[in-house]
């Protein structure tokens, strides 16, 4: 009964007075000790153990860039002691690129407490808590506590329930590092950690992060890349804001994740590194600053994008539309003056009108998303396959398959010449489409002004650019004494159209190719088979004339069979391939031939060893950089250079989306490939070479820096 | 047919998931004290341009802000913040209240709102400034509310940090703490070197855009 009453008189006391479990908006708190009777003066175990809101997080004891560590606040009896928290390994929170080191769900506490020698009776633990938990939002609460524990000649352990919580706590806690670690400082005095962590397997570690347990020495929101080596652990860092000089020690908390025969470990050690001033890492491998790359005005931009534009008539991937234009210009010499006025002009407005579209299409993307990148359009399978298709259209109507603007479409031939001016216009969009892989010298550095720009700056800079692919044809059509020096009309025309189907037909099994890189062997069938039900209903529609009942049957039948080639998009899936590439598989488009595939880590890895790196950012579709490779890189003269001076080679293949590389391009104020970097040995920044290499240009970077050695 | 995922592989959605990419948010550092401070130009609550280059000859102090942030609830429930703000409009020191949360986010308030925390809060501060799309922020790589930073007569980045020495959210602990900036803006006046012109800056995390889903 007596019993009963206490009970009794807990439950009803127990909301007026402090207690175990403290329950705010976000998070659940009990204290919780690990012994159910105290032995005086032998010290035991209590822990705060916090239980989050889903989504929701507290803080480690380094908050990173914001936020605030939890802080417990004692009151014990007289001669009794309270230890500092021991504290779980923390995890990283992005909050819109702020770094946050702290908790999610559950963690536990640890606060070592010593109760006094000379105790008797129950011993009373009070404790006033207060933390920040945060999700988009923060809110500061707080919690006082109060724990009474009865005491006795020796310990008695907690409840099993307990005691498995507070193993699980432990678990959770770094353990001392087995190895050594030091740092240097670089010339601008950022550090690097190194842990001679001998004997790891490389290929078994990932995710190496390294918590500092002050905010100060190291800035947390830098993106850590660690290398991992037989030798140890290397991870450069950049120097915090704090005023003071580095310390001689500098501590902290490594988390690695270990690759087991039971799966992954994360594993979390504390260590302390020793300033060493012998060790002076070279700088760290910044992307910053890079020699070559462009700072522009809004007016270099648009001046850079004209020219860019003009030069892009001369790259490769405009060959196959010039092929068309040649065609057009040549059956409109001889016709009238303004005919070929009109022409020209509706060929600029398509061209303008798609570069206006896709500066749209670029705001739209940025607006909701926030980052765009040129050729973008060409790592999704689908608009692979859909060009194809608009090349074999192209091709079949250049063989004098089908007419455009007359039979097909059922339209009068009266029409036909404003079916021109139509065609002009539709052959300036496409002279768009198709030029999206290749970036010319120039525009690389306009494109990506264009891209990071407010939205007028965006539209004007690929309006210049659109005026200067299409200028010359503008000018051609212009001026009379151009035309004069055109041939004269005749049957060789028509040969001339027939025979430019060609370079069509293999633009065509080019995007095929480009398609299989993205989607594997099946793409080709589902390609294939679209063109030939493409074939199929354009023979349906020629058949006969009139508008008899059979017109409709074949219209229907032809209209069918367009509808299965365009549901073959449908089957394309860009998950296989774009998840091989992510997890390093082979893309046979590029070819890592003599090639070590790029990440961050591995060029800071090999930057930071001294030796010289070039690394080749590449696609697929981009034909400027098969180019390239083809007369610059893979020719016996240069490979045999690069293997003297000992080039570390990185390729970074972005034919399917790779936010990694995507990430580099936008820091070195690029928007697309090709995109050439070139490391000096011991230099702490890259240099960018131009979009369109040459051999010489390859061997004379390499014979300066094996001069600098000698 | 699970396959069968349409929409994703739309021309623009294939480009804006390739978007996705994590975008560095800013420059992973902030700018170096000594140095010219950023340049930046933003309009206030009441429509008038404030640049940077416009107010050389006068130092500067400017304060992110995010009214429904408790950080900064303790420094104006405390009135410590605009205490500090009529002491520098009274040594002709410019004092720009940021207001950097992204729309939609926490503390991103209208011209009007702006002007009504202002007068309800009895704030003196020279102007706020609307910064909807964090671009004054991400340029001085401000991670919380409030982030305090001096700019000198010459446009230099003299201080940045915290408003005061004590991170809590209790106001109980203002008096007991260095106020920094006070303490840095007396010295800035004094011709000196500014002694703290680094310390870590406490209180929730800016409210930048999102961007990403």
């Amino acid at each position: 009964m007596a019993r009963f009453l206490a009970f009794l008189f807990v439950l009803l006391a127990g909301p007026a007075f402090a207690q175990t479990v403290v329950q705010t908006d976000n998070v659940r708190s009990e204290l919780v000790s690990e012994v159910a009777t105290v032995k005086p003066g032998e010290p035991f175990w209590v822990g705060l153990r916090q239980t989050l809101r889903p989504k929701w997080h507290t803080y480690w004891k380094n908050p990173g860039e914001s936020g605030l560590p939890t802080e417990i606040a004692w009151k014990l009896p007289e001669g009794a002691k309270a230890d500092p928290i021991v504290w779980p390994a923390p995890i990283r929170f992005d909050i819109g690129g702020v770094i946050n080191y702290g908790f999610k769900d559950e963690s536990v506490l640890l606060v070592r407490i010593t109760p006094p020698a000379g105790l008797t009776g129950p011993f009373t633990l009070a404790a006033e808590a207060n933390w920040l938990v945060c999700e988009d939002v923060c809110i500061p609460e707080e919690g006082k506590f109060e724990l009474v524990l009865p005491s006795g000649a020796a310990t008695t352990p907690a409840p099993p329930a307990t005691l498995a919580l507070f193993e699980q706590a432990r678990r959770a806690v770094p353990i001392a590092s087995p190895w050594p670690a030091r740092y240097g400082l670089s010339k601008a005095g950022d550090p690097t950690l190194l842990v001679e962590a001998k004997g790891l397997k490389p290929d078994a570690i990932s995710d190496v992060y390294f918590f500092p347990a002050e905010w100060g020495p190291v800035a947390t929101m830098a993106k850590q890349s660690a290398t991992v080596t037989a030798e140890g652990i290397r991870i450069p860092l950049k120097k915090g804001d704090a005023k003071a000089a580095m310390p001689a020690e500098l501590a902290g908390t490594l988390v690695l994740t270990e690759k087991t025969a039971d799966g992954s470990v994360k594993q979390a050690f504390d260590l302390s590194a020793k300033l060493d001033p012998a060790f002076v890492p070279a700088a760290a491998a910044s992307l910053a600053n890079a020699v070559g790359a462009e700072q522009l005005s809004l007016l270099q931009a648009l001046a850079f994008a004209l020219l860019g534009g003009l030069i892009l008539n001369l790259m490769p991937c405009v060959f196959p539309v010039l092929a068309m234009k040649a065609a057009a210009f040549a059956r409109l010499a001889g016709h009238e003056r303004s005919e070929m006025r009109r022409d020209g002009l509706a060929y600029t407005a398509g061209v303008l009108v798609a570069f206006a579209a896709m500066a749209g299409v670029v705001i739209a993307i940025r607006s909701t998303v926030g980052d765009v990148s040129w050729g973008f359009q060409f790592q999704s399978p689908v608009f692979s396959l859909l060009i194809a298709y608009l090349f074999f259209v192209v091709g079949l109507n250049l063989s004098g398959v089908f007419e455009v603007g007359s039979r097909l479409a059922g339209v009068g031939q009266g029409l036909a010449s404003r079916g021109g001016t139509t065609g002009a216009f539709f052959t300036g969009v496409l002279a768009v489409i198709v030029a999206t892989p290749c970036t010319a010298p120039f525009m690389a550095a306009a494109l990506g002004f264009a891209l990071s720009q407010p939205a007028p700056a965006t539209v004007a800079v690929l309006l210049a650019m659109g005026l200067g692919l299409a200028l010359p044809y503008l000018a051609l059509s212009m001026t009379p004494a151009l035309q004069r020096l055109m041939p004269r009309p005749g049957p060789w025309m028509d040969r001339l159209r027939q025979f430019l189907a060609f370079p069509m037909y293999a633009s065509a099994v080019w995007m095929i190719w480009v398609l299989t890189q993205q989607t594997g062997a099946d793409g080709v069938l589902y390609a294939l088979g679209g063109m030939i039900l493409i074939a199929f209903a354009i023979w349906l529609l020629r058949l006969g004339n009139g508008a008899s009942a059979g017109t409709w049957v074949r219209r229907g039948l032809a209209a069918g069979a367009v509808l299965l080639a365009f549901a073959a998009t449908l089957k394309l899936d860009d998950s296989p391939a774009t998840a091989a590439s992510a997890s390093g598989g082979p893309n046979a488009g590029v070819s890592f031939d003599g090639w070590e595939r790029f990440s961050r880590a591995r060029m800071a890895e090999a930057v930071a060893a001294g030796k010289p790196v070039f690394v080749d950012f590449t696609a697929a579709w981009c034909i400027t950089c098969l180019v390239n490779e083809r007369v610059a890189l893979e020719t016996p003269a240069t490979r045999k250079a690069f293997e003297q001076a000992g080039v570390v080679k990185l390729k970074g293949d972005w034919t399917n989306r790779d936010s990694e590389i995507t990430g580099v391009l936008k820091e070195l104020g690029r928007a697309g490939v090709p995109l050439y970097l070139f490391w000096a040995p011991g230099a702490d920044r890259p240099k960018i070479l131009p979009q369109v290499l040459t051999e010489s240009l390859i061997l004379s970077e390499l014979s300066s820096i094996q001069q600098a050695k000698r | 047919m699970s396959k069968l995922n349409v929409p994703r592989r739309s021309l623009m959605i294939g480009g804006a998931a390739l978007a996705l990419a994590p975008a560095a948010a800013f420059a992973t550092s902030s700018p170096d004290i000594g140095k010219p401070a950023p340049q930046f130009s933003a309009v206030d609550s009441n429509g008038k341009t404030w640049s940077l280059a416009d107010l050389k000859g006068k130092v500067v102090v400017l304060e992110t802000t995010n009214h429904d942030c408790p950080y900064v609830g303790k420094h104006y429930t405390s009135n410590n913040m605009q205490d500090q703000q009529r002491e520098a409009a009274a040594k002709g020191v410019v004092w720009l209240t940021v207001a950097s949360s992204a729309k939609g986010e926490q503390g991103h308030v209208t011209a009007q709102q702006a002007n009504e925390l202002t007068r309800s809060r009895n704030a003196a501060p020279a102007a706020v400034l609307l910064d909807p799309e964090s671009k004054v922020a991400r340029a001085y790589g401000a991670t919380v509310t409030p982030h305090m930073y001096i700019i000198d007569a010459n446009g230099i980045l003299v201080y940045k940090g915290g408003i005061d020495s004590i991170p809590s959210s209790n106001v109980a602990d203002i008096p007991k703490a260095t106020q920094y900036v006070r303490v840095a803006l007396g010295q800035v006046q004094a011709g000196q070197q500014v002694a703290d012109s680094s310390t870590r800056a406490y209180g929730c995390t800016l409210k930048y855009p999102k961007t990403s889903t």
